[in-house]
């Protein structure tokens, strides 16, 4: 048996290894994102002077100039990496092309985590790398630990899995909606919001902070990237606390509808 | 002979919901009715029909991603529907117009990716991919990304990953829509040698009477859910269409013909194309009638094409068979 599930995880390895490869194969799309971002990164140390100049206060929710625009290569980074999982299960829905996943002896959900997992790896290690060399150009560095690093690189993951959770559903939406784009830009515009992406949660007004910071769209965008500029264990642990309750509700969520979606798929073809 | 599919009275009923919320009318379509069928290990069998007809629901049966709604079938010992996942090591499934391939990868890298996903041991894994990059004339483009391939090499790349893990059987749907005559007929002569000599069944759905010629021995014809036609595809293009036509050339011009059972199909100055039915008259006696008409330079009989025959069968098919599917409940 143990055998068994080293060989399965040995699949989806190599699925993640190979998604890797064929992100790495579109290098053109990749920088012209790398643009992009530093653009966006331009205009928000512009906006973000001009905020911390006029207010003449050092800190703005526990954020430095410096950190705020750290923050902001990560939750930029983290955003842009972001997979078109929901596109291609839809895709598979309509096109049919679900069937041919099933043929495979392979599970179609950790077959797009871990194509999830491929891409992320690729795109956000990227995306950082051009993200911290624009930020370090324009600010600096900020105290960087190998602790922050390792917390950071604690809290990601299930950040990864928590977003793909949602997506892959709204993807699998397919088979009763005439269309998931809907859905799927709305949830987009949440996680930007709710997440984080452009104001850290301390900036949000006092009453609603606790019930953002318990909803799973600010563990996705906003934990990771405060957990990299002011690391501390006792955030971490809250924080993997929280994802890992959001992933075990998100999962189980996830497995209702895609067992409901089988069913449709048994009885009618997909 | 041990059979590799056994289906007995399988069925598939498609229910469709219609109309607007409020007067909403539940209508039944049945997809496949009653098909029963053996097919014994190392047959290649060409699974023909107009579009419609359940060539895919059939498939999809066979491959368990569809439940049928009553019936028997088990597909080398298995039960699809309930066994899937056994299924999955044992067939290969080439789809024509879906491919399997990693887009901007390179084929090599897909066949890794397989040898892992059907926990294929390293020493076998290779073996069999060294094989099927010599038999398939893989080695000169096995290092381009896909996307550059042309659709030929893509194809026979396409099929020479199905068949790494070593299946059973195979399941091709369509897979030479769209290549140019060359290809067709390479991929085509590989699929028929791998059935010959490797005793690979296979099940092969085309509307391409030449696929059906070259790769398949016996044809199995479905039209409205039901078998309508299984015999050796040398016996339907004998029996189903009890004609033949005959092509003269003459040194001088011809006098014109009057035989009953036959027609003119062409007619210029030297030469004359007829058809002839063998029910009515048989093919030594209108020979001998053609003899009689002018000095003969060359003479051919030819079996109508398989195309014809095809359409004939549908046609008689759907006269059978009126409106089966529309039965309101």
């Amino acid at each position: 048996m143990k055998h068994n599930y080293l060989q399965a995880s040995a699949k989806y390895f190599w699925i993640a290894k190979i998604t890797m490869r064929s992100n790495l194969a579109y290098f053109g799309e990749i920088g012209s994102r790398f643009i992009f971002l530093a653009i966006i990164l331009y205009i928000f140390m512009c906006l973000w002077r001009v905020t911390y100049t006029d207010t003449g206060a050092t800190y703005l929710g526990d954020f430095t100039f410096a950190q705020m625009l750290w923050y902001l290569a990560i939750t930029e980074s983290i955003i842009l990496s972001t997979p078109d999982v929901s596109q291609k299960v839809d895709e598979d829905v309509r096109k049919g092309t679900l069937s041919i996943h099933l043929i495979k002896p392979l599970s179609y959900p950790l077959y797009f985590l871990s194509m999830t997992f491929g891409e992320r790896i690729v795109r956000f290690t990227m995306n950082m790398c051009v993200g911290a060399c624009v930020v370090y150009f324009f600010v600096g560095p900020i105290g960087l630990s190998l602790k922050g690093i390792l917390l950071f690189s604690l809290a990601i993951p299930l950040a990864f899995i928590l977003d793909f959770l949602t997506y892959f559903t709204i993807g699998l939406a397919a088979f009763w909606l005439e269309d998931t784009r809907g859905l799927r830009i709305i949830y987009s515009r949440i996680v930007m919001v709710l997440g984080g992406m452009l104001i850290p949660i301390e900036l949000f007004p006092d009453f609603v902070q606790p019930i953002i910071k318990v909803l799973p769209f600010s563990q996705i965008v906003y934990g990771p990237a405060k957990l990299f500029v002011n690391p501390s264990s006792q955030f971490l642990f809250t924080l993997l606390l929280q994802q890992f309750i959001w992933v075990c509700l998100l999962t189980l969520f996830m497995q209702y509808i895609y067992k409901l979606a089988l069913e449709r798929v048994h009885a009618n073809g997909g | 002979m041990h059979n590799v599919v056994h289906l007995d009275n399988l069925n598939k009923v498609f229910k469709l919901k219609t109309g607007s919320f409020f007067k909403r009318s539940e209508r039944e379509i049945q997809a496949v009715s009653n098909i029963s069928l053996d097919i014994p290990k190392g047959q290649s069998i060409a699974f023909i029909g107009p579009n419609g007809a359940g060539k895919s629901t059939t498939i999809k049966m066979l491959t368990g991603i569809l439940h049928p709604s009553s019936g028997q079938a088990s597909v080398l010992g298995l039960t699809p529907w309930k066994q899937r996942d056994k299924l999955a090591y044992k067939i290969g499934v080439v789809f024509g117009q879906r491919s399997q391939l990693w887009y901007h990868l390179p084929p090599g890298d897909t066949f890794e990716l397989l040898a892992q996903i059907y926990n294929l041991k390293k020493n076998d894994y290779q073996k069999r991919r060294d094989m099927l990059i010599e038999r398939f004339g893989l080695s000169s483009f096995l290092d381009i990304p896909v996307r550059r391939l042309s659709l030929g090499q893509r194809m026979r790349a396409e099929v020479a990953a199905s068949l790494l893990h070593a299946p059973e059987i195979v399941f091709l749907d369509e897979p030479t829509i769209g290549l140019d005559v060359i290809a067709r007929q390479e991929l085509r002569d590989l699929i028929r040698q791998w059935n010959q000599e490797e005793g690979l069944t296979v099940f092969l759905t085309s509307h391409d009477a030449g696929d059906i010629e070259n790769v398949a021995r016996r044809v199995i014809v479905i039209n409205h859910g039901q078998i309508v036609l299984d015999d050796k595809v040398s016996q339907m293009r004998r029996q189903y269409l009890a004609s033949k036509v005959l092509a003269v050339k003459f040194h001088e011009p011809p006098l014109s013909p009057a035989i009953s059972g036959i027609s003119i199909l062409k007619s210029s100055q030297y030469t004359l194309k007829l058809e002839v039915d063998t029910n009515i008259i048989p093919i030594e006696q209108v020979v001998n009638e053609v003899l009689k008409l002018g000095p003969v330079a060359d003479i051919t009989i030819e079996n109508p094409p398989l195309e014809k025959v095809i359409a004939h069968i549908y046609a008689q098919g759907n006269k059978l068979a009126p409106d089966r599917n529309d039965n309101e409940t």
